[in-house]
């Protein structure tokens, strides 16, 4: 198992080193809004759920210890998490019958470009595991051993789950652009 | 590798062999420049242009101060649990030593003897010289 590069920054968080908390907030903010903000294609509850994830950091941070899983995988999973409580209460909330394709008029208009804009549409437009295994790997860049670690799946689970995500993209990118 | 395989990669990683798996990826880069392979690469390439126009804005510096913020009350809380667990610890330590003190004194202190001694009629410097009573039973 190769060493894991937050190991020492995560050490001295949880030995209450401020100058850590402000290098460990701004090494993983960004990795987390971005997760965040893909899954949930809201930016406004996206912030509050990476500012739950960080709140699950500072708890841990003292005692976490690296098994099977490095920190980042465990700081992915623990917004990911976090991700799928909105998506459920937002399910309760909305109706018990939800259409699998959101209705991208319900989606905030946070994105100028129309490119970006139909790209948000169809990644919420595909199922909530596809669209975590794509983002993981495209956006976040995680290597696919990471990845089926963080979605506690097999590389092969995985690769079917990001096959599956593309082409439900395709398909829903090529009609939105053909209405568009 | 097979064009069977390396369309099954791209399809799940897309075109770009940085994301695929590292194992694959230097057979993946030997079949590449095949006209399948190259085929194969530039449809998966369409996607991946597309999700590249989905950006996300970094994080505003409101939101990064409200984090600071909470790690700052967090690591506030933390030290005065440890403080007041510092505290505990000590006051435990300091009531085990006075109970191991207390048991080491009533072990140690040797019994207290009286400082008279009543002489009955029996009593002799070798001990009571008096009737043995389990012979006088015996007599009986």
């Amino acid at each position: 198992m190769s060493a894991d590069p937050d190991e020492e920054l995560v050490r001295r968080v949880g030995a209450g080193d401020p100058a850590a908390v402000q290098s460990l907030v701004a090494r993983k903010l960004p990795r987390i809004l971005a997760l965040a903000v893909r899954m949930l294609g809201d930016a406004a509850e996206a912030e509050d759920v990476a500012q739950e994830a960080f709140v699950r950091i500072w708890r841990h941070a003292s005692s976490w210890r690296r098994g099977n899983a490095s920190f980042d995988t465990w700081v992915h999973r623990v917004t990911l998490n976090l991700c799928y409580d909105r998506l459920r209460r937002r399910r309760e909330w909305v109706t018990d019958d939800v259409p699998d394709v959101a209705d991208p008029a319900a989606l905030p208009d946070a994105h100028p470009r129309e490119d970006a804009q139909r790209v948000e549409r169809a990644l919420q437009g595909i199922a909530p595991r596809q669209r975590e295994a794509i983002i993981l790997v495209y956006y976040q860049e995680m290597s696919n051993i990471e990845a089926a670690a963080t979605l506690q799946i097999s590389v092969d689970a995985l690769e079917s789950l990001l096959s599956r995500g593309r082409r439900s993209l395709q398909v829903i990118l090529a009609r939105d652009g053909a209405d568009g | 590798m097979d064009a069977r395989r390396f369309a099954a990669l791209a399809a799940a990683y897309g075109g770009d062999l940085r994301r695929w798996p590292e194992a694959e990826r230097m057979a993946g880069a030997i079949f590449a420049p095949s006209e399948m392979g190259d085929a194969i690469l530039s449809h998966a390439g369409k996607l991946d242009a597309q999700l590249d126009s989905y950006a996300v804005e970094a994080p505003g510096k409101a939101l990064h101060g409200s984090i600071l913020r909470a790690a700052g009350r967090h690591l506030a809380q933390r030290r005065r649990q440890l403080f007041w667990r510092m505290g505990l610890a000590l006051a435990g330590i300091g009531l085990a030593g006075a109970v191991a003190g207390l048991a080491l004194v009533t072990i140690v202190t040797p019994e207290v003897q009286p400082d008279h001694y009543v002489l009955d009629a029996n009593a002799t410097a070798f001990g009571d010289a008096g009737p043995d009573g389990d012979m006088i039973e015996e007599d009986l």
